[in-house]
């Protein structure tokens, strides 16, 4: 679904990205971890074709990011780590606007918009300007707008900050429905407890580099993911 | 604190002529240099160039007559016309609604302090723009009368008290709009509609300043013991401006008084007014039928939405979509005068009626620059448009088309008005159609290029990129520049080609321009905004 070849990405003389890669196949759900700045929010904004990298090869469902970035757009969805959408509209036209962007038929939009806005307890909201919204209530709605049009590939950032206890878990569960039903998920977290129940593989990075990647049995045999992030982040630099 | 607030401020205003945001670095020093010689070249060149010419017409007569201080008064009052204009507009939201409210409010930091910061940056703004009106009154009038230390510093105190005056009158503006805002629903609405209001006044005061001025400069004994008599401070303020010493104390005196009351006024309501959430209409979501749109409505409709949102976007940009009809109904009316005016002013070079009026038009609709601050309002939320499946160059041409929209319907309008007033033939009328229309196309296209290349996506205030970064004066002075070069370029050497062929060679000039930047807008245009 999602592979990342020799990924690297400089801002300036700083080595954000070096040599990173990655494959994410259907059907997983793929944690991110790092510490602030490891390279984490660069590299998948990368993946999403929002940020120019250096060096190296993005395939989406075999498709290049370089040569075909609209087919690969079309194929994902993308939820940034703070939920800034267009104040200026209300949240049932900003799902609109999304599904007319991604050519979604009304009455096919009007389905998933109702199902989604249900689950998350935001169907009473749409109505009212996203200006008005709290910060949970605009992640709610970036996360309904990422799943309404039925994305192979889910790339987020940080997803599960600003939800309530109740949304979070609600969260989780869509992801597993949607890499059961064959899409694949590809996110950042530093809530390791989370990332250890919910990731199928993990990939750990520090300074721009990957340091370990895999199963989460592999990343962390017996122990936990916690301690395993934390004697990686000790190791020192070549 | 206080320093680093303002630098904080300034920083963000004139951010785009320091630092290139595509690049990610600071410009070279010519760069900035260059910058700042064309930003002051345009307020010194054009604006002051202007009120010279009026200082030097008035003060010597003024003068010479012993009524000098009603040349103070005058230009004084015209000076603070310009700074109102300049500051008033963005006074409450760069007072109030400053997007770091909540991180100042929680540093230890004074509320004066954040008042006074704030304050400054509105006063500076003013102060520049009344600068272009009252170094030149100063200039001719030390020429004309001489200069001493005494004069040099009752000029800068006759400088002070204006700039101050402009303050608090955009001051109690922008306290009255925010009032205003926490009783209604919408508003974006109330504050453009109190905008427009004001505008209205505006122009209406402008406009009968001119006969003002005629009427005191033919009677100025009388209009000299009127003002004495019924408005003793306004000989006041004009006598300081010829360093009477006593009227400086007086009026520097009542200035310190008012700037107090105005100051605890703002002291008392800002935290509260800063920090309201103002009314949200409760409405519960109801289902409606929905028309699909195709991506490039959705994305045309995306940036309307966002202009009808926000009235300081709405004034500040579009302003021409009010007064390009209005130039077209007032040409209705007053159009036959004109045409007569300038038939007799140009009476050995024909077709110059038809030129000049496509030309006026034009340059009311260079008032409409809405394309230009559209990349850089996209701010923080330039990640949905970049992760869309859409090329970029479709998301550019939506916001140009937006422009051309709401500039092209009130161009059309404005040009069958201009058809009643010109004598011309068929094949003229048809092309002050096509010509005005085709011009419209092109400045979007160009006021979208000028915002794309001077990106400001790091702004606090949308402010910021609407009024404040040099891709908004460059677009306006840049559309009057063309203008200006259409209707001079016909009066040197066009004439002899006549009007029909001149407006055929503008109109394949504005086209071929309009197509090669639509050409560079979907190429090399769409690769900028992807990596913005």
């Amino acid at each position: 679904m999602l592979n990342i070849e020799h990924l690297t990405k400089r801002y300036g003389d700083k080595l954000a990205v070096d040599d990173l890669s990655l494959q994410i196949m259907p059907g997983e759900i793929y944690g991110f971890i790092g510490h602030n700045g490891a390279g984490k929010t660069t590299t998948l904004k990368s993946v999403v074709g929002i940020l120019q990298f250096d060096q190296g090869k993005i395939t989406i469902d075999g498709k290049s990011t370089m040569d075909s970035p609209l087919e690969c757009k079309k194929n994902l969805a993308y939820i940034p780590d703070n939920p800034d959408l267009y104040d200026f509209m209300s949240g049932i036209r900003y799902l609109n606007f999304i599904a007319d962007v991604f050519e979604i038929p009304v009455s096919e939009r009007n389905e998933r918009i109702r199902k989604y806005a249900d689950i998350f307890e935001l169907t009473d909201d749409l109505a009212l300007p996203i200006s008005a919204y709290s910060h949970g209530m605009k992640q709610k709605l970036a996360i309904i707008s990422a799943w309404m049009h039925s994305p192979k590939l889910i790339i987020m950032d940080e997803p599960f900050v600003g939800l309530d206890p109740k949304a979070a878990h609600l969260l989780k569960e869509m992801m597993r429905e949607h890499c059961d039903r064959g899409g694949a998920i590809f996110f950042s977290t530093h809530v390791l407890e989370v990332a250890e129940k919910l990731c199928d593989k993990v990939a750990i990075i520090k300074q721009g580099k990957l340091i370990k990647s895999g199963t989460m049995e592999e990343v962390k045999g017996d122990a936990s993911l916690e301690d395993v992030f934390l004697e990686l982040e000790e190791v020192p630099e070549c | 604190m206080l320093r680093i607030l303002v630098k904080k401020q300034l920083e963000e205003v004139f951010r785009g002529y320091f630092y290139n945001s595509k690049k990610n670095c600071m410009r070279p020093k010519w760069q900035i240099a260059l910058y700042f010689v064309f930003y002051a070249l345009i307020m010194v060149g054009l604006l002051g160039g202007m009120f010279t010419g009026l200082s030097f017409s008035l003060c010597g007569p003024f003068t010479v007559a012993g009524y000098g201080w009603l040349y103070f008064v005058m230009m004084g009052g015209i000076a603070a016309a310009i700074g109102i204009f300049a500051s008033v507009f963005n006074c409450y939201s760069g007072l109030y609604l400053g997007k770091d409210n909540d991180l100042l409010f929680s540093l230890p930091i004074p509320l004066r302090t954040i008042i006074a910061s704030r304050l400054i940056n509105v006063y500076i703004l003013g102060a520049m723009y009344s600068a272009t009106v009252m170094i030149p009154t100063s200039v001719i009038y030390w020429i004309t009368a001489g200069i001493s230390a005494i004069s040099v510093i009752c000029h800068l105190l006759w400088y002070i008290m204006i700039t101050v005056f402009v303050l608090m009158l955009s001051c109690i503006f922008g306290w009255i709009v925010a009032k205003l805002s926490q009783k209604i629903k919408n508003k974006g609405l109330i504050s453009a509609a109190a905008t427009l209001l004001f505008i209205g006044l505006y122009y209406y005061c402008y406009f009968k300043a001119g006969d003002l001025i005629q009427q005191v400069i033919t009677h100025v004994d009388s209009y000299a013991d009127k003002i004495k008599g019924a408005a003793y401070i306004l000989y006041l303020f004009g006598r300081v401006g010829e360093s009477d010493i006593i009227a400086t104390l007086i009026m520097s005196a009542i200035t310190a008084v008012v700037f107090t009351l105005v100051w605890r006024l703002m002291s008392r309501s800002f935290l509260k007014i800063a920090t309201a959430e103002g009314k949200t209409a409760k409405i519960k979501y109801r289902e409606k039928r929905y028309t699909q749109k195709t991506v490039f409505g959705a994305l045309v409709s995306k940036e309307l939405a966002k202009f009808t949102s926000s009235s300081g976007y709405m004034l500040n940009c579009g302003m021409g979509i009010l007064l390009i009809p209005v130039g077209g109904i007032a040409l209705l009316f007053k159009g036959k005068m004109l045409a007569e005016v300038i038939g007799n002013m140009f009476a050995d070079k024909p077709g110059v009626l038809p030129i000049m009026i496509c030309g006026a038009l034009c340059t009311l609709a260079a008032m409409n620059d809405i394309a230009t601050p559209s990349v850089s309002l996209e701010g923080k939320s330039l990640w949905i448009p970049q992760s869309l499946p859409v090329h970029a160059g479709k998301v550019l041409r939506a916001k140009a088309c937006v422009q051309i929209i709401l500039t092209g319907i009130p161009m059309l309008v404005a040009c069958i008005c201009a058809l009643f007033v010109v004598d011309a033939s068929v094949p003229v009328k048809i092309l002050m159609v096509i010509v005005p229309l085709i011009q419209v196309v092109f400045s979007s296209l160009f006021d979208l290029i000028l915002g794309l290349k001077m990106p400001l996506l790091n702004w606090t205030n949308e402010l910021a990129p609407i009024k404040q970064s040099g891709a908004i004066v460059a677009s306006m002075f840049g559309g009057w520049i063309f203008t200006m070069i259409m209707m001079v370029a016909y009066i040197l050497v066009g004439y002899k080609l006549g009007a029909f062929t001149y407006l055929i060679i503008c109109g394949v000039i504005y086209a071929l321009a309009a197509l090669i930047m639509l050409r560079w807008l979907d190429t090399k245009g769409a690769k900028e905004f992807e990596a913005l």
